[in-house]
């Protein structure tokens, strides 16, 4: 039989309730035309609202409550998520650190590091970026050269990191670096945590293509990172690093980038709709429909201490083509000129999306890895 | 759940005799009479249908899972019609099945069937193998009232025809049919919900044709070797194998959302949403599958073909792409867009289609 699992599964009672429960609090949060709404995991930073989220217990509600968090599951995560993303809320802030930093430090972590870091991330205030690209390490991330030379008490680490989404703002990032030369080399890698404001280390933003400025080359020269800041196992990097990606892929935030493009075309333009306009929001409401289904049994398997990278990556990989596709579809049926200044928020969604649209088939894994990714799970 | 013991129970069944010869054989003859007694010998065609009206019981869900191992198996014989279609309008109406292969007319917009004075009339199109059912099952208005009617076969005129898939699809003519069992549908049991009943009961087999489609095109790409290692290790046609996998994951899964929602209460979301994504997945995973398979998937020889033509065939039947997309995006729109993300996370439950 073919590996790859999805099983339908439907929210309990409790999962429901904790629906409403979101649903309410951003009505009140973010009531529309209180806020600029963004595309997805691409939406603002606002640190108080990410500290009023955590304030609900919902900033890394899936760590251990001992450690700040609340104990919840994956499939309750996934509630949380869908809506904030499908409300366009500014997560921004919190974003990387709930949905892989905090994981990944809770699970390779030491008792020391998850008592230093998760309670911040879990109160919405500490906040990561990720440190895997390098000018020479895309897709091929095996390739990094970043590295970490032993020093008394810890390591010197020298590199470049690139498209570091948010180091200008963020406190940490979680570095993968060389730590030792191997035949293979897959081997001889490790995690680092290191400080975004620590000496040697200099940010410098790389203007994004619709002159946005998130993207960041990070310069690190001689860096120090003592002993107790390396994550996990020296020479695990790539084991760990994978698993990292796994929490990146298949979740909400895979198909609800262009969701409410869709929302404010249906918004704006209800009165005037088209047999070929009805028809495309029939074809997008059902193929959210079936993806949601898909990414949420990914969510099941989770919980059920499955590592679900095949699915993951089949999900991502059809998720963010779709993100692409219902785009172009609306496009189709919307005689304008889009523009960032236009007057209508579904105009300037729109443009939005436009420009950035092709970063979704490529940030967290462009879509040809994943295809090999989900490949490797297809076995005769 | 389905119990494990039943779906081993029609695996079983199918497996043993829905053979390559015997799926060639009916699309030759127009019936596989093999297949038909081993699923009719443990019950399967009366699945779904409640005991009192003759039938083996079991929930819609547990009929549906049965479906979805025959559009597997492509087996040839008419497990929709007779259970989960006839025997539902017949039950329905206060009616027993009866015992052979029975069918329904699905209504095509071409039918001109009526009922008056106690007789049907008229001409019904794409009757899945009716040549070979005992019973026609007709849903029609008599004096605007729909009803139910179950006619013997010997009573009509029966034409061949047949699907892309050499399915029977016959055209059946009734000129004073005497039905042989006749009552008014019940309330919510009309042509709509007859075209969405169907249509979840394609959902079904079109889920178990895509799981079959993907393994078959995984394990031939597997062991086809060219350039000197098998075809599946390139780049390319491991990107056709991951097609496969995710429109079947896909389509699977839709299944069985809408197999749960039917068990509450109409289903009109996931059932339109449903057929529209099996009838995407119809069109992009056979062509990935038949480009992965080259030659050899153009073949009367290799059992590709009994997937794909049965997955184009099912692709049109109750209701296509533009029906259920048109459907679907004009109740979607009329909620507004307040309620888009509401019924895409909560289907039925939410919005009613």
């Amino acid at each position: 039989m073919t590996s790859v699992r999805f099983e339908a599964t439907e929210l309990t009672p409790a999962e429901l309730a904790l629906q409403a429960e979101v649903r309410e609090f951003l009505a009140a949060e973010l009531p529309p035309g209180s806020f600029a709404p963004g595309l997805g995991m691409g939406a603002g930073r606002d640190p108080a609202f990410s500290r009023r989220l955590a304030e609900r217990g919902w900033v890394g509600m899936a760590l251990p409550g001992r450690y700040g968090g609340h104990d919840r599951t994956a499939v309750e995560r996934f509630v949380l998520v869908e809506e904030l993303l499908r409300w366009g809320a500014p997560v921004a802030h919190h974003w990387v650190a709930d949905r892989q930093s905090g994981p990944v430090i809770n699970r390779f972590g030491t008792e020391e590091q998850r008592r230093r870091f998760l309670p911040p991330i879990c109160r919405g205030e500490l906040s990561f970026s990720i440190g895997m690209s390098e000018p020479d390490a895309g897709s091929d991330l095996a390739a990094v050269r970043t590295q970490a030379n032993r020093v008394e008490g810890g390591w010197l680490v020298n590199g470049t990191k690139v498209w570091t989404s948010g180091a200008h703002h963020n406190d940490w990032f979680i570095v993968l670096v060389r730590t030792s030369q191997e035949e293979d080399r897959h081997r001889g890698l490790s995690q680092v945590l290191i400080d975004l404001r620590s000496k040697g280390l200099t940010v410098s933003p790389i203007p994004f293509l619709d002159g946005t400025e998130h993207f960041n080359e990070v310069e690190l020269r001689d860096v120090f990172v003592p002993d107790e800041l390396v994550l996990g196992e020296v020479g695990m990097g790539w084991a760990q690093n994978t698993s990292e990606l796994a929490y990146e892929r298949g979740g909400p935030d895979r198909w609800l980038s262009t969701y409410l493009v869709v929302q404010h075309f249906l918004r704006e333009r209800s009165g005037e709709l088209d047999a070929r306009a009805v028809a495309l929001i029939g074809e997008a409401a059902a193929r959210w429909w079936g993806l949601r289904q898909l990414s949420l049994s990914v969510a099941r398997l989770v919980d059920r201490g499955e590592a679900p990278a095949a699915e993951s990556a089949l999900v991502k990989e059809m998720g963010t083509r779709f993100e692409q596709d219902v785009l172009a579809a609306v496009q189709q049926v919307t005689d304008l000129e889009p523009s960032p200044q236009a007057h209508s928020l579904f105009e300037r969604l729109l443009a939005r999306a436009v420009l950035t649209a092709p970063s979704f088939t490529i940030r967290g894994g462009t879509n040809e890895v994943l295809r090999s990714v989900a490949a490797r799970g297809l076995n005769a | 759940m389905t119990d494990p013991l039943l779906l081993e129970t029609a695996e079983r069944a199918l497996s043993d005799t829905c053979t390559h010869e015997a799926i060639q054989g009916a699309e030759r003859d127009g019936w596989a009479p093999g297949v038909w007694a081993a699923l009719a010998e443990v019950g399967l065609p009366w699945l779904a249908v409640p005991e009192a009206a003759g039938g083996m019981g079991g929930t819609i869900a547990d009929g549906l899972a049965v479906l979805r191992l025959a559009g597997a198996h492509a087996a040839p014989v008419p497990l929709a019609e007779t259970g989960l279609l006839a025997g539902w309008l017949l039950a329905g109406a206060g009616l027993r099945v009866a015992g052979g292969p029975a069918t329904v007319v699905p209504g095509r917009p071409e039918d001109t069937v009526s009922i008056s004075d106690g007789v049907l009339w008229g001409t019904a199109h794409r009757v899945p193998w009716a040549r070979s059912a005992s019973l026609i099952v007709v849903l029609a208005q008599d004096a605007g009232a729909w009803t139910v009617a179950a006619v013997s076969t010997a009573a009509c005129r029966v034409e061949a025809a047949a699907n892309l898939a050499g399915e029977p699809r016959d055209t059946v003519v009734f000129e004073r049919a005497e039905p042989a069992q006749m009552a008014p549908a019940p309330a919510g049991v009309d042509g709509d919900a007859l075209r969405g009943r169907g249509a979840l009961t394609r959902i079904a087999l079109m889920a178990g044709a895509l799981e079959r489609l993907s393994r078959l095109t995984i394990e031939y790409t597997h062991q086809r070797v060219q350039f000197g290692r098998p075809v599946a290790r390139f780049q390319a046609v491991q990107q056709h194998l991951v097609t496969g996998a995710q429109e079947a994951a896909l389509v699977v899964t839709a299944a069985q959302v809408a197999a749960r929602a039917a068990e509450q209460g109409p289903a009109g979301f996931e059932i339109a949403a449903g057929k529209l994504l099996a009838n995407r997945a119809a069109a992009t995973a056979t062509r990935a599958a038949h480009q992965a398979h080259g030659a050899m998937g153009m073949t009367q020889e290799y059992p590709l073909h009994h997937l794909s033509r049965r997955l184009w065939a099912w692709r049109s039947e109750y209701g296509d792409e533009h029906h259920w997309s048109t459907r679907l995006g004009a109740a979607v729109a009329a909620a507004g867009a307040d309620l888009l993300y509401p019924a895409i996370a909560g289907g039925s439950a939410v919005l009613e289609v």
